[in-house]
């Protein structure tokens, strides 16, 4: 069992790959990791040894902000936008997007699943 | 892409001037803009501006952790609309032609 970073615990992995389920950590940072720390690139998260994991966490702690805290620290982000009341602030507050996309159409990733509008009638298709 | 460094933030000169002058006044009525596209600077903090978003002037005082972000920011240009509820709606249009009517009679 390797606990990385809190609640994480990818098992049957090469390292590379089992690193990136951390929230915060992605292809750059583990590659990064692996090579600071040594790790071959064919070694597998249940065969990494206590010593390796232990130097693994105290690198990411030293180095990134991960899960909780990068969480944490994006929310405020948002959260000051919206309270100074700026245009940013306002697209988070309504869910749409932030950086000046179109709307008409699309932007279903921040809109959500498309909603149907009561009433509208289907117009007939013309032959 | 984000703007050189050694530019420094962009504010309008002519918004500069007013900025310096209003300073020196005791008076201080908020400064009228038109220039949007200006950077917060921490000269501004604590002075008071009247934005203009293509319609009217937003007023608006400057805190400190606005510096950095632009005037036209805090002065939204668009009105935002939704679709409302059938229930709602019906007070809605009640009191807009309540509104109209203020309107009219007052010409």
């Amino acid at each position: 069992m390797a606990r990385i970073a809190g609640i994480n615990i990818p098992q049957n992995k090469v390292v590379r790959v089992g690193l990136t389920y951390i929230y915060g950590i992605g292809d750059k940072h583990s590659y990064d990791i692996c090579k600071n720390l040594n790790i071959p690139s064919s070694k597998r998260v249940n065969q990494l040894t206590d010593d390796e994991i232990l130097k693994i966490r105290e690198y990411i702690d030293k180095n990134f902000d991960v899960e909780g805290e990068l969480r944490r620290e994006t929310s405020l982000n948002i959260k000051r936008l919206i309270d100074l009341a700026t245009y940013r602030g306002s697209r988070h507050k309504k869910k749409l997007p932030v950086r000046g996309q179109r709307t008409r159409c699309n932007a279903r990733t921040r809109k959500g699943k498309a909603i149907a509008i009561a009433g509208k009638k289907i117009t007939p298709l013309k032959k | 892409m984000s703007r050189s460094v050694w530019k420094g933030p962009f504010v309008d000169p002519s918004l500069l001037k007013k900025v310096e002058k209003q300073k020196n006044e005791i008076s201080r009525k908020p400064i009228k803009t038109w220039s949007r596209k200006s950077t917060i600077i921490p000269d501004f903090v604590g002075s008071s501006f009247l934005i203009y978003n293509g319609k009217k002037f937003i007023p608006i005082t400057i805190s400190e952790d606005m510096v950095g972000h632009k005037l036209g920011e805090f002065s939204p240009t668009r009105k935002f609309t939704s679709h409302t509820p059938a229930d709602k709606k019906a007070k809605q249009v009640a009191e807009q032609s309540a509104l109209k009517k203020d309107l009219n009679e007052k010409k």
